[in-house]
């Protein structure tokens, strides 16, 4: 079941990454978001959605996130991004796989509920990894640039 | 509201949890600068979180509580020299305990307990989003008083220089690709 919503979120991949690029692009919270080519936007949240079973799941092996996240942050920054903007849109990128699994109405039974449960767990731990990487990605290049 | 009786459960243990969460900020090595702070301190921080977690969460948007105190909170960790990263990797290590407490009350047969769940993670998560952004916000406006830096996309004239950048790379890829002139003379085509 667990499973079954992983899936879920990666086959509408590319309808949720439409809509969330088009909330990025007019939300008055990620005004900086405007500035980035809308294919490239669209690509980086495409990402996360298809590939979300390897995030969630498969990830904590391989142990991309750190590097992945860091070099975001630092992308960021080098683009003269504020940062709360960016964790601003890493906290949109969540809420929408939320949102979307609360409204295909998928969690009926304790079954499905208790999956429900585990995939929170999942879900949450690699935001709030991607997040910490990301401003630590951001950090580090703030850093180097008022050192330098 | 489903949710209550967990966020009970969590003020009923708030000591225990505000312990449990302590020790991890002490010993987690991405929030080593949390050694420097006076413990009891720490703990006073940890135990009001979860001693009012109903408090925190009923928090209406009008009294913009939550919003003025985590704002105060990452200027307060500015001050104290605190790197960001390490701020917010010890909020979301509280966040993981409350977590994993609640979850550790779940009963898989029982939809109510479940849906119960559901609904105080919902909450929960909310909340913690809500306060990673006020911390860094609070913490980005120390960085433009103390250093003077501040993001180039926050000032609204760079940020329409931006925008016009890519108007302009947009009008460039948009432009049907230009064919070039051919003009005939005896002999030969020469391309004008």
């Amino acid at each position: 079941m667990l499973v079954k919503l992983i899936e879920m979120i990666e086959n509408n991949a590319e309808t949720m990454a439409g809509e969330l690029k088009n909330k990025l692009l007019t939300d008055p919270a990620t005004p900086s978001y405007q500035t980035l080519d809308d294919r490239i936007l669209y690509e980086n949240i495409f990402e996360v959605y298809s590939r979300l079973g390897y995030w969630l799941l498969r990830d904590a092996e391989k142990g991309e996130v750190p590097t992945h996240y860091s070099a975001i942050g630092a992308q960021r920054f080098k683009e003269g991004f504020p940062l709360h903007q960016v964790v601003q849109a890493l906290v949109a990128t969540k809420r929408h796989i939320w949102d979307t699994i609360l409204e295909k109405g998928i969690m009926r039974t304790a079954k499905e509920l208790d999956s429900a449960v585990d995939f929170i767990t999942y879900l949450n731990r690699f935001f709030d990894m991607a997040i910490y990487y990301t401003t630590l990605g951001y950090y580090r290049a703030l850093n180097l640039k008022t050192a330098s | 509201m489903l949710s209550k009786k967990i966020i009970h459960l969590i003020e009923a243990n708030a000591l225990q949890l505000s312990n449990e969460i302590q020790q991890r900020l002490l010993t987690h090595p991405s929030t080593s600068s949390y050694r420097d702070i006076d413990e009891k301190t720490l703990h006073a921080w940890i135990y009001d979180v979860c001693s009012r977690f109903s408090y925190w969460l009923d928090e209406d948007r009008e009294r913009g509580e939550v919003e003025e105190h985590y704002r105060n909170l990452g200027k307060e960790r500015f001050k104290q020299d605190f790197d960001l990263p390490q701020v917010i990797s010890a909020l979301y290590l509280t966040k993981r305990r409350l977590w994993e407490f609640m979850a550790a009350s779940r009963e898989p047969d029982s939809a109510l307990n479940l849906n119960q769940i559901v609904e105080a993670s919902f909450l929960l998560v909310r909340f913690f989003d809500h306060v990673v952004l006020q911390v860094t916000e609070g913490y980005e406006e120390m960085l433009l008083s103390k250093h003077g830096y501040e993001a180039p996309l926050s000032k609204p004239e760079q940020l329409a220089q931006a925008l016009e950048a890519k108007r302009k790379r947009e009008e460039v890829v948009d432009e049907e690709p230009k064919l070039p002139t051919l003009c005939f003379t005896k002999g030969m085509i020469r391309l004008g």
